[in-house]
């Protein structure tokens, strides 16, 4: 254990004289910590700036005036996203995706405005975080550090010496381990720092504990990969160069390769191709505002025969309103069939693309990163059905009132003159049908179990750059 | 000896050097990969739009039962617009990914439909395609600087850089030609594959010789950054992270943060203000004195001036002319937004050019038309084609012209003008 220590506080002693190592990490954390401070502020005044739209559009809904309740249908209401707390550490999916979704009768609109379509445009990788920062640029300091680990001493010739002196190749191994082990840990500390803020923004601290795991693992992987190929190179100049490569391959190529794949795989149809097919299945339904639609016959005829009635003057419902609420269901259910089908086809070739998490672990990262912060597709997801949930109830809301407090013959005769339009106008008490809605992260076992697939590859990865160091740690050779 | 054998003898040592090989094939191959995927993704999105036009057509013809007069024609009736890829797009997808280039827009207000967002799913976009200009923007530099930085340092290693120093008739001729011989040939691995699918998709000449020119320039410019560094009288690694620094720098840190910088700086009206707004207007409407809605719009449509509302009845002329006044009374916000987001775009312009890799997938996006200011000229063709159909319906609604449904065959069309521009 001692030769272990002594080696890793060699290894210490050995970074601390290099300026290479040295400024290598201080501009990684200088990068970090910025980077964190401003991806926060920006994230706070999001949240904050988003959560005063959703009151204000609560708001304004509620203080209507008396109407008709079908105009309420068709005035609608806004939701708004407000980002997981963890979005300032991985904003994930925010900067992509809509922001808020206008909920409406009879349509489901999709999320607008997302901000990366006003932001200034720099090209692919101008999206930064301080997750990304570690995803991308923690591996490069790793390697700058790990890379003359064991080839260092080899190159000099004084490996046969260390060797002879009874140190055996495991223990070197190890020690240089330990010591970037610890190298690992203090890069991680922002991380830590940063997720803090996001307990005191409501996050637990299991996700912070988890989100840290993850990332440890990670960071461990590229140092064992970068201790392993310094450990079998013989020029520091062909470890280093090497390592080099296989970073922008992992962390560069393959990853953006990897959406090419999955998106000619899996092409998911957008959401006009998918809304035509939609209309042409619903053709059948009928139009909820017109109560003379064949497809309503069956619904009069049962109503009728229910109440025993003639008309449906006669009725102590008003018949449009009922043939509203009747539509509203009927097309919801399959709007809701084929928003499910889309998102899907969506979470299919998220597999695909996640499956590629084989061939690079910074894919792996990425994606459980995101899981874990709440930021994923599941989550975007989660917002469009919290979203059509809160639709279909105050759309329904308004569909039961004008079913029970505007009568049936007023109804037909509204646009007669002023006062048959002052008639069929009920209470805005009504317009409290409508809900808070306030977007929340799912709980953190089931963001864990999203993120379980790709966090096991990431696992494997590790596991299998352990077995193949310890194992060429046995039979290094001077 | 001769230059000419100078040159031979490097060739032939080049030809040997099993680095330059590999690299060299690695770029062929992900240069070939990139435009493969991006034809077959232009491909797709034209056999999208293909089959959207069929089925709009479909789906217009099918709704023909509900319209009994110019109003429901108007209301009922929606019309496709979409942004065509062009010829260059394989090789940058740009903003296709992030703008939507398809819509379905209908006689209503504008400012409600114009905004809404038909694009796939949002992991690609973050992640972003491995397309030419990607390739070209972000790895090339890379594979240069790994290939470039130990071009003394490796031979000094090696031991064998003070005899070629001293049998070189110019010692720094022979670094120079031998970072030429690398350059040209992962230049050339690199272009090749694009002018072959170039070819395939008939992208204009001009473009193309463009977009290889400034590739080519582009390689140059960090071939003489690797190049002086290279010289430097350091440790190989100090150089490569040195040069893989300057990469980050100009790559990632600047591009990120100027983004930050700019999008904090220029303002933008929210989207929300915009949408909330225009919906409030056309709310209103219902419950306002028609004049306070024919007031506004006979100041823009003087020639119907002379129609008179009915009092109290439902009309469409009515209707459609609060529909209007609604995207009029938001003219304001959204045109504040979209000069916001040019003048974002603008900026962003100046400030690439301190950061080469954005300034290169900036320029190719902009020959292939992929980029943000393409999608500006798609929503001003949305507009212009919403204005069309307005200038259609109107003289319908309030010279009460008969309906005739042989009429709707007539129809403005959108007619995507990007089509045409390569």
């Amino acid at each position: 254990m001692n030769q272990i220590l002594g080696v890793a506080a060699d290894e210490w002693r050995y970074w601390r004289r290099s300026h290479l190592a040295l400024g290598g990490a201080i501009v990684f954390l200088i990068l970090v910590i910025s980077t964190s401070l401003l991806n926060m502020l920006r994230i706070d005044a999001e949240t904050h700036a988003r959560s005063q739209n959703q009151t204000q559009a609560e708001d304004t809904f509620r203080a209507q005036p008396d109407r008709h309740p079908h105009r309420m249908v068709h005035y609608g209401h806004y939701v708004f996203r407000a980002p997981a707390p963890l979005a300032i550490f991985d904003p994930g999916l925010d900067f992509v995706t809509g922001q808020s979704i206008f909920l409406e009768g009879h349509r489901q609109n999709t999320a607008m405005f997302a901000e990366s379509s006003s932001s200034a445009d720099f090209g692919g990788l101008s999206y930064l975080s301080p997750a990304l920062i570690y995803q991308l640029f923690a591996p490069l300091i790793i390697i700058l550090l790990a890379h003359g680990a064991i080839v260092r001493e080899r190159e000099a010739g004084m490996l046969v010496s260390l060797l002879s002196l009874g140190l055996t190749g495991s223990r070197l191994l190890l020690g240089k381990g330990l010591a970037l082990l610890s190298f690992i840990v203090i890069l991680l500390l922002p991380l830590v720092l940063t997720c803090l803020f996001a307990v005191a923004r409501g996050e637990t601290f299991s996700a912070v504990l988890s989100l840290f795991g993850a990332y440890l693992a990670y960071l461990l992987l590229w140092g064992v990969i970068a201790l392993w190929f310094a450990a079998i190179v013989h020029k520091r100049g062909t470890a280093l160069a090497a390592l080099t490569g296989l970073w922008f391959v992992m962390t560069l190529i393959l990853p953006s390769v990897a959406v090419n794949i999955a998106s000619n795989k899996a092409p998911v149809a957008g959401k006009i191709e998918t809304d035509l097919a939609l209309l042409a299945e619903q053709r059948g339904l009928g139009d909820g505002h017109n109560a003379n639609d064949p497809a309503f016959a069956q619904l009069r005829a049962e109503l009728l025969a229910k109440y025993g009635v003639q008309r449906l003057e006669d009725l102590p419902m008003n018949f449009r309103g009922l043939v509203a609420t009747s539509a509203e269901e009927k097309l919801t259910t399959v709007l809701n069939e084929y928003a499910e089908k889309r998102m899907a086809g969506e979470v299919h070739q998220e597999q695909i693309l996640i499956n590629h998490a084989w061939l690079t672990p910074s894919l792996a990262i990425s994606f459980v990163s995101r899981s874990l912060a709440g930021t994923d597709l599941a989550h975007y997801h989660r917002f469009q059905k919290e979203a059509e949930a809160l639709r279909f109830s105050f759309v329904q809301g308004l569909n039961r009132a004008h079913a029970e407090k505007v009568s049936y013959e007023d109804d037909i005769n509204r646009n007669k003159s002023e006062a048959s339009w002052q008639r069929v106008r009920v209470s805005a008490a009504n317009w409290q049908v409508l809900g808070a809605y306030q977007f929340q992260t799912a709980s953190l076992s089931d963001r864990i179990s999203t993120s379980l697939f790709s966090l096991r590859i990431l696992l494997i990865w590790l596991l299998a750059f352990l077995c193949l160091f310890l194992w060429s740690g046995w039979r290094i050779k001077p | 000896m001769s230059a000419f054998k100078f040159v031979l003898n490097e060739l032939k040592f080049s030809a040997k050097d099993r680095t330059l090989l590999l690299w060299m094939a690695v770029v062929l191959g992900l240069s070939s990969l990139s435009v493969g995927f991006g034809l077959s993704e232009v491909h797709s999105q034209k056999k999208v739009i293909e089959n959207l036009i069929v089925s709009d057509r479909q789906d217009r013809i099918a709704e023909q039962g509900k319209l009994s007069d110019w109003g429901s024609a108007a209301y009922y009736n929606f019309h496709l617009t979409y942004n065509s890829p062009s010829g260059f797009a394989f090789a940058a997808l740009g903003q296709r990914d992030e703008q939507p280039w398809k819509h379905r827009i209908r006689m209503l207000a504008l400012e409600g439909q114009i905004y809404e967002r038909d694009v796939g799913n949002p992991s690609v976009t973050l992640i972003g395609r491995f397309d030419f200009s990607f390739l070209a923007s972000f790895v090339l530099p890379l594979v240069l600087i790994v290939l470039l930085y130990d071009l003394r340092a490796s031979e000094r290693t090696a031991g064998r850089y003070n005899l070629l120093e001293s049998t070189a008739a110019r010692p720094a001729s022979l670094w120079r030609l031998r970072a030429l011989i690398r350059v040209s040939a992962v230049s050339m691995c690199l272009l090749i594959p694009l002018v072959f699918a170039g070819w395939f998709a008939e992208t204009d000449f001009l473009t193309l010789l463009s977009a290889s020119t400034i590739v080519l320039a582009y390689a140059i410019f960090w071939s003489l950054v690797c190049y002086c560094f290279s010289a430097w009288r350091k440790s190989g690694s100090v150089i490569l992270m040195t040069l893989i620094g300057i990469w980050s720098v100009t790559a990632i840190v600047i591009p990120a943060s100027a983004r930050l910088i700019v999008d904090r700086t220029v303002a933008l009206p929210s989207g929300a203000d915009i949408l909330m707004l225009q919906r409030e207007a056309v709310n209103d409407a219902w419950d306002l004195p028609k004049d306070a809605t024919m007031k506004p719009f006979f100041e823009r449509h003087p020639q119907w001036a002379h129609y008179q509302p009915e009092k109290s009845a439902f009309e469409w002329q009515w209707f459609f002319a609060f529909q209007q006044v609604g995207d009029q009374k938001t003219e304001a916000l959204a045109n504040a937004y979209r000069d916001g987001r040019l003048q974002r775009d603008h900026i962003a312009a100046w400030v690439s050019l301190i950061a080469p890799p954005s300034l290169l997938e900036r320029s190719l996006q902009s020959l292939a038309n992929t980029d943000f200011n393409a999608s500006n000229r798609y929503e001003s063709e949305v507009r212009a084609f919403h204005r069309k159909l307005r200038e259609y319906y109107y003289p319908k609604f309030f010279n009460h012209e008969a309906f005739d449904k042989a009429a709707l065959e007539r129809l403005p069309e959108f007619n995507s003008g990007a089509q045409a521009a390569q």
